[in-house]
């Protein structure tokens, strides 16, 4: 049982930066898409090379930007 | 001759928008509000501060940009802090609860939260997959 963790940092001008560490998939692109509907923009940032796996056996890249 | 001044914002959702002003000390009415200004001078917005001393402060929802933008007369601005820094505390707030809102609605659980020397908060949030 994979533990997901994300870190947010919280600048003084309010701009979000998201790390992501062990949160792979859909379930990472959706929890995004819904912070930035409300904040604007959320930097993202890949911590780990498992945010690239989604399974062992299945590999996929996930659509984000970088900064 | 007008005294309003408008400051375009990134706040869109108007909980979180509530929570953040509570957050800093002030009281918002949700709903058509007047903000009062200059000489009794008043223009509409959906959210509004109520100030004993200087203007009101009041936050307008703007279609175009979709975001609520402050609306006051910043000759009458009376805050212990400029506008500017208002708004980013403001700013600042609101990115925090939206933040917990959001993981917390995905079932993450607060693992840590820190205030740090330059200012910001970092925060880490958990969650068990099976």
């Amino acid at each position: 049982m994979p533990q997901r963790t994300l870190r947010f940092k919280i600048r003084q001008d309010g701009q979000v930066e998201e790390t992501v560490e062990g949160l792979v998939g859909e379930a990472c692109i959706h929890l995004t898409e819904k912070l930035e509907a409300a904040l604007g923009s959320v930097e993202q940032r890949k911590s780990t090379s498992e945010a690239f796996l989604r399974e062992e056996v299945q590999k996929q890249t996930i659509p984000v930007k970088n900064h | 001759m007008s005294h309003f001044s408008t400051v375009k914002t990134q706040l869109r959702k108007k909980e979180h928008l509530k929570q953040a002003l509570l957050d800093l000390g002030y009281v918002p009415q949700e709903g058509q509000n007047l903000v009062r200004g200059f000489r009794g001078q008043t223009v509409l917005a959906e959210m509004t501060v109520k100030m004993n001393t200087g203007g009101d402060i009041g936050f307008r929802w703007n279609q175009g940009s979709k975001s609520y933008e402050l609306v006051t007369d910043l000759d009458l601005w009376k805050q212990s802090i400029p506008v500017e820094r208002f708004l980013s505390q403001l700013t600042q707030r609101y990115a925090l609860n939206t933040v917990l809102a959001t993981t917390a609605q995905e079932g993450f659980q607060i693992a840590e939260e820190k205030k740090n020397i330059d200012g910001s908060i970092e925060l880490v949030v958990t969650r068990w997959d099976s």
